[in-house]
Order: structure tokens, then C-alpha cells, then sequence
């Protein structure tokens, strides 16, 4: 297992939003982690990736317990992690970004390896190269936040909602981006709202509601589930 | 008529069309900055100086040039302070202080030593020493008050942090102030000079070693400075963590060690003005209190957080204290630029580079 979460409580101090969660995600997979507004699906990446302090319970990375860990030991270990708000910086350019993005690569040969694909990856980033990046547009900025986690050369990458506020095209090219992302190798946990389009990309999800998993399984499965379809899905 | 009215209009969004491309020759955009706030308060500032260096003499300019370049170090410390950590910094004053005082004491010794030995490297290298150790002490003195006391409060309460930093620097400078007078006492502790040689005639003025020295000292921290937030990676992670701080945290900065940096160059480079200007302002309890009101005028005249923008700001200040010295006397010193502090508040609350400090007060 490449990560792995024990019965983890979470939350803003007096404010428990996460009630003894476990998940895990094994090595190369696609797992996707949905749910409506406010079940805590945010909550639960911020607290994995170390910007919020767990309240209880242990989370694994590689067999190391990473819970509580300051946030960017925990980048060093090797989870980037895409937030809903992005967190560019916006008053320096794409390719300044990008390098920040590779701060924990040390060897020159791998951030130029890296670099290379995220351009391959989001060619709109080579063109807008010397922009800043707080004069990108909202689909641009997404590519831009996913390429500079690309950059660290993560085991494992956190996204929140890519598909906010983004065209259906859009969305569809960030989704793609990020299969592509899965093939070569990186582990992906998805958080997502649009579940119909989650779940057909994603290999196995689970559903956070109210701050508990209430279901697990294979994507399909989910797809074809009564609840899923009737809350979800809407058919 | 109607043809004139359609005309009109089609121009209008030629116009418009112009300004929102991307791609703009080099000519545009200086023509477009020029005619901005800052772009007319520089070239308003440039034009009032070269008019009153004509009435009054060379000296107006040399003299701005002078004073305004430590201005400007000081104002970027507070600026960067501000902009990485949103402190209000009111102790400023008190590492400038700190620095007079530290190449005071260690100017003593070269100083006799070079009496006795005018002819030794000492009397060129020395006084440097003795600069180069102010800044060293001040940088190590703000690491000590990050750790000691900003470091605390963040871990323990992060709720108006703003005011909460402003009442403990105000502390801070109290602290300071009294502890140089119960220390080292309240008198001048002052040199007469860290280059002992003839003055160098400029346009006419003669214009002593020191602050010879002192200008190119300035300049080339400004350059150092620049060279280092822009192509360092240490000066790269201060930019991002000022920018985006949990964004700075996702990319495995360490958003405490960037903040140790910050302090220290910061700190560093007050203390570096105070101790370049020694022989101007001998060392005793208050004497930052006008080298930070003077930081602040800057601050506030090209808009809070505004690192770059200090540099001009530093000079425009110096310009109008030296005008306001020679044509109305020296009792008017601070009142213009607190008139002129006044009036920016007033009709540009962001400051005469309208940046966006959207950033700093998100975090």
C-alpha cells in the first residue's frame, strides 16, 4: 500500500469535520474520493499532504506514518498536492512556477526531464512560458498548479476538484492529463464533484458523506450502485 | 456629425484594442508608465530636482543621492518584513540603532590603530569591518527576535496577527531604546569619520569620503539585493512564500526557514544603513526613531509590500527632506513628507505603484 489511513479524525480546531476515516491507495492507481459540498473531502487532503494537523488516527505513506508531519516534509516524501484554490504564485512567471515546483529535485537532469513533460504534457504552458501567472486563465491556471506538482516528481498526487469552474472541454483535457499522468506511473487521489465523469475515469473510489466513507468500491460497480445513481447520477 | 460620432467611437476601441494586447513594443509600455501614478511622480520628482539643483546649487542632488540610498535599504528591510510575514515592523528603527552602535565599538580600536599607523591597509579596509559586522550583529539580533518572539506568537495564536505584531514591535523598540541607555548610557557615541582622507569634488561640492562611500555602498546592496530575490533559489522561495504561503508549504518550502532569512536580511540590511551612517548619526538610544518614520514614508508613498519600489521612494523621500531643508529650514523636515504621507493616504490609500497586495493579506 502506498498510502494508508487508519480511522483518521480531522478538522479546524474545535470544528471535527473527518469521523474515523480509512482509506488506502495502493501503488499506480487511479482512486477517486467523492462526495457533496462539505462532507470533507477537501479536509481530508489537507490533512494528508500536512497542512492540517490530524486529530486522531494514523496515516501511512510507504510504510512511514506521515500524520502531523509538517507539509512540506511531507512534499519532500514525495505527495504533491493541487488544492481547490491552486496556490500559484501568482506575480512570478509559468516557467518560475514550474521551478519552484521542482525545489525538492535536486539532480538538474530530472527537473529538465520533468519540465520537458509537463510542456509535452500542457503545451499552453510552453507558449505562455514567460507569463505571469496571475494573468492566466482559469483552465490555464489548472494545468499550470497540476504541472508545478508534475515538477517534484511525486509518488503519489492529491487533487482537489480540477474540474471547478472549468468548460466541459476543459475539464475533459484536465482529466486526460491526468490519466496520462496515472500511466506513467504516478498514483493519483482524485477529489471530485462531477461523479459521472469520475467515476468512468477513475479505477475504484470511495464516498465521503457527512465526514464518514459510506461506501467502497470499483468504479463500475459504483456507477451501477442504487444509492450512487439515485444521489449522484440522478437516474 | 453622425460620421464624426461613428469615427469617434471606432477609434476609441482601436484604443482599447491597443491596450489590451499582450505583445507591446517596448515604447508603448513606457509611454503607458510614464503616463501611470508612480511613472508621473517619478518624472515630477526627476524634474523638481533638476529645477532646484539650477536654483540652488549641485549639492541639492548630491545630497539626495546620498542619504536617499539608505533610505531605500531601510525601507526595503521593512518593505520584505512586511510582504513575507505581515509585520508592521516599529522596532526597525531599533536595528539600525543596534548597528551604529556595534561599528562604533568596533571602529574604536581601528580608529586608534590607524592614528598611530595612518598609513596601514587598516585605514581602507577597517572601516568596512567595522560595517560589516553591524550588519552581521543586526542580522544575528533579528534571527534572535524571530525565534524568540514571532515564532512564538505564530504557533500560538495567529487571530489579528496584524496588531498583534505592531503592539510587540512597538514593545520591542521600547525594550531596545532602554537597554542601549541602561547599557551604554545616553550619550553621542559617535565617530568623526570612518575614511580619514580629502573630500571629493562632484559638480563643484565637496563631498567627504564617507559619503562617497556610503552611496556606493547603498548601490551595491541594491544590486546584490535584486541579483538575489530574483535569481537565487533562496531569494526564489522568500518570493514565493510572500506570495503564496500554503502554495510555498506544497512545493516542500520550508515556510520557517524562509522566515529566519527573512528576518536576518531584513534586520541585516537596517543594520547596515546605521552602521554605514555612523559618521553622520553617532549612535544613542532613539536614534532610529527618524531613519524608521523615514522607512515608513516610503512605505506608504509606493504602497505597502512593494520591495522593488522602495528604491525609487527611498530617493523621492530623501529629495523632499533635503528641498524642504533648504528652502523652508531644517525645523520643516518632517512636515512636508508627513503633508506629502497625508495626501497619498488620501487620494492613493494603495500607494503610488498601485501593486496588488491581495497576496499578503490573504494569508
Amino acid at each position: 500500500m502506498l498510502l494508508e489511513i487508519k480511522s483518521l479524525d480531522s478538522g479546524y480546531g474545535f470544528l471535527q469535520v473527518l469521523w474515523d476515516i480509512s482509506l488506502s491507495v495502493d501503488e499506480g492507481e487511479f482512486v477517486a474520493l467523492i462526495g457533496p459540498n462539505g462532507a470533507g473531502k477537501s479536509t481530508t487532503l489537507k490533512t494528508i499532504s500536512g497542512l492540517l494537523e490530524p486529530q486522531g488516527g494514523e496515516i501511512l505513506f510507504a510504510g512511514d506514518s506521515i500524520g502531523g508531519l509538517e507539509g512540506h516534509l511531507v512534499c519532500r516524501k514525495g505527495v504533491a498536492f493541487i488544492s481547490e484554490e491552486l496556490n500559484l504564485f501568482v506575480n512570478m512567471t509559468v516557467k518560475e512556477n514550474l521551478e519552484m515546483g521542482a525545489f525538492t529535485v535536486d539532480d538538474p537532469a530530472r527537473q529538465k526531464e520533468n519540465l520537458e513533460f509537463v510542456y509535452e504534457l500542457f503545451p499552453r504552458l510552453y507558449e505562455r512560458e514567460n507569463q505571469y501567472a496571475g494573468t492566466l486563465s482559469g483552465g490555464e491556471r489548472k494545468m499550470m498548479a497540476i504541472g508545478r506538482g508534475i515538477m517534484s516528481s511525486p509518488r503519489l498526487m492529491l487533487v482537489d476538484e480540477p474540474s471547478l469552474g472549468l468548460a466541459p472541454m476543459l475539464t475533459n483535457e484536465v482529466f486526460k492529463s491526468l490519466r496520462t499522468l496515472n500511466k506513467r506511473g504516478t498514483t493519483i487521489l482524485l477529489v471530485e464533484q462531477n461523479v459521472g465523469k469520475t467515476l468512468k475515469t477513475s479505477s475504484r473510489a470511495y464516498i465521503l458523506e457527512k465526514g464518514k466513507i459510506v461506501l467502497e468500491g470499483r468504479s463500475e460497480d459504483l456507477a451501477n450502485d442504487d444509492h450512487v445513481r439515485k444521489i449522484y447520477l440522478g437516474h | 456629425m453622425a460620421n464624426v460620432a461613428v469615427e469617434s467611437t471606432i477609434d476609441e476601441s482601436a484604443i482599447d484594442k491597443v491596450d489590451q494586447t499582450i505583445e507591446d513594443s517596448f515604447v508603448q509600455k513606457a509611454v503607458r508608465w510614464v503616463f501611470s501614478a508612480g511613472g508621473i511622480t517619478i518624472c515630477l520628482t526627476i524634474l523638481i530636482a533638476i529645477v532646484a539643483s539650477i536654483h540652488k546649487g549641485p549639492y541639492i542632488l548630491v545630497n539626495t543621492i546620498i542619504t536617499g540610498g539608505m533610505w531605500a535599504l531601510m525601507a526595503i528591510g521593512l518593505s520584505l518584513l512586511f510582504s513575507v510575514m505581515n509585520i508592521a515592523g516599529f522596532a526597525h528603527g531599533e536595528y539600525f540603532m543596534a548597528g551604529s552602535l556595534t561599528a562604533y565599538f568596533v571602529m574604536q580600536p581601528i580608529g586608534k590603530y590607524t592614528l598611530d599607523h595612518p598609513e596601514s591597509f587598516m585605514a581602507y579596509v577597517g572601516p568596512l569591518i567595522a560595517i560589516l559586522v553591524g550588519t552581521f550583529v543586526c542580522a544575528i539580533l533579528g534571527v534572535i527576535t524571530e525565534r524568540l518572539v514571532f515564532k512564538q506568537l505564530r504557533i500560538r495564536n495567529r487571530e489579528g496577527w496584524l496588531l498583534n505584531c505592531f503592539l510587540i514591535t512597538i514593545g520591542l523598540s521600547v525594550i531596545m531604546q532602554n537597554g542601549h541607555q541602561l547599557i551604554f548610557g545616553a550619550d553621542f557615541k559617535g565617530i568623526l569619520a570612518y575614511w580619514d582622507f580629502p573630500s571629493v569634488p562632484i559638480f563643484g561640492v565637496y563631498i567627504s569620503m564617507d559619503r562617497v562611500c556610503a552611496f556606493f555602498i547603498a548601490v551595491l546592496t541594491m544590486v546584490g539585493f535584486y541579483m538575489f530575490m530574483m535569481f537565487s533559489t533562496a531569494g526564489k522561495t522568500i518570493r514565493a512564500v510572500s506570495q503564496d504561503e500554503e502554495g510555498a508549504r506544497m512545493v516542500g518550502i520550508s515556510v520557517d526557514a524562509v522566515h529566519i532569512m527573512t528576518f536576518a536580511l531584513s534586520c541585516g540590511l537596517a543594520g547596515l544603513a546605521g552602521a554605514s551612517l555612523l559618521f553622520m548619526f553617532p549612535s544613542y538610544p532613539t536614534v532610529g526613531v527618524m531613519p524608521l518614520y523615514n522607512s515608513w514614508f516610503i512605505i506608504i508613498l509606493v504602497g505597502f509590500g512593494n520591495v522593488a519600489g522602495s528604491i525609487p521612494g527611498g530617493f523621492m523621500i530623501a529629495l523632499f527632506q533635503v528641498l524642504t531643508r533648504s528652502y523652508f529650514g531644517e525645523g520643516w523636515e518632517a512636515v512636508v513628507p508627513v503633508l506629502l504621507i497625508s495626501l497619498i493616504l488620501i487620494f492613493k490609500p494603495s500607494g503610488i505603484f498601485a501593486t496588488k497586495v491581495r497576496t499578503v493579506w490573504d494569508q
